[in-house]
């Protein structure tokens, strides 16, 4: 059983997660050239290594989460929640 | 009311019939410091609602069969100046309550979280998978024993309910039939 600790609810067996991919920023849909947006759609950095990705907490709280992860070892050494939450007086 | 008692150490009960009213609102905002329940956490209140903080920024109220409207009511009663939903899910969801000092062992066979006091004492709440069912578990004992209320979408009730059933045959599980009051301990 591989656990990925849940920002949200803790450490968790990995098969209660969807992986969301690995994360990047969106460029301007209006501003970006064809290569430019097919690099951000269809081309992934696939590191031996540490890698930052999105995953989604299926059978839990339901919320998408950043992992900074080793592909190698599994290794979580970072979860967070999304930087802008639509969130009041926190 | 003359229903049997069982006395088992595992039984399982029918509660779909209770009221269940889902609520969602910012995870500090002004509804969130009425409801006075996090995340995590579940207690009741003085009109003998469970209120369930059965996720962030979501909670699950349960109260007796028929009393939406009134629960309903008294949530849209609370001046919250942030955005509020407040939906009855009473007809959308399965809730099946398992009781009896078997239940810890019941358990680990079908969910993956620990079941032990230092983790889920009563009153615990948490959503996990459970016979792999995404289900909102609930540690609600009475009079000293166990009992958790198990909270589905209600195509996966028969199911869920039929799975306990099977896992809990090799210690004896005993059906109480439907529950629907919204007392610790169905009778
Ligand atoms: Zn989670």
């Amino acid at each position: 059983m591989i656990l990925l600790p849940c920002p949200h609810c803790g450490p968790r067996n990995a098969s209660e997660f969807r992986y969301a991919g690995e994360a990047s920023t969106r460029p301007d849909p209006n501003a970006t050239t064809p290569e430019e947006w097919r690099a951000y759609l269809y081309i992934k950095n696939n590191p031996a290594g540490w890698t930052t990705e999105k995953w989604f907490h299926r059978t839990g709280c339901r919320r998408y989460f950043t992992a900074e992860r080793h592909t190698v070892t599994n290794e979580v050494r970072e979860t967070r929640l999304p930087a802008a939450r639509l969130e009041s007086n926190s | 009311m003359s229903a049997r008692r069982s006395l088992a150490n595992l039984r399982i009960a029918d509660c779909t019939p209770l009221t269940k009213v889902f609520v969602q609102a910012f995870e500090k905002g002004m509804l969130a410091r009425d409801l006075g329940v996090e995340f995590g956490r579940a207690v009741r209140d003085e009109n003998g609602t469970l209120r369930i903080g059965s996720g962030p920024g979501e909670w699950l109220l349960l109260a007796p069969p028929g009393s939406a409207p009134e629960v309903v009511e008294r949530v849209e009663a609370v001046r919250a100046e942030e955005p509020v939903s407040v939906v009855d899910v009473t007809h959308g969801r399965a809730l099946v309550r398992i009781s009896g000092a078997k239940t810890v062992d019941l358990l680990p066979k079908v969910c993956g979280i620990d079941m032990s006091d230092s983790i889920t004492p009563d009153g615990a709440a948490f959503r996990s998978s459970v016979a792999k069912v995404l289900t909102d578990v609930v540690r609600d004992d009475g009079e000293g024993t166990r009992s958790y209320l198990l909270h589905c979408e209600r195509s996966f009730g028969q199911y869920l309910f039929d799975a306990l059933l099977d896992a809990g045959e090799e210690f004896g599980i005993e059906i109480e039939g439907f529950a629907s009051n919204n007392s610790r301990s169905p009778e």
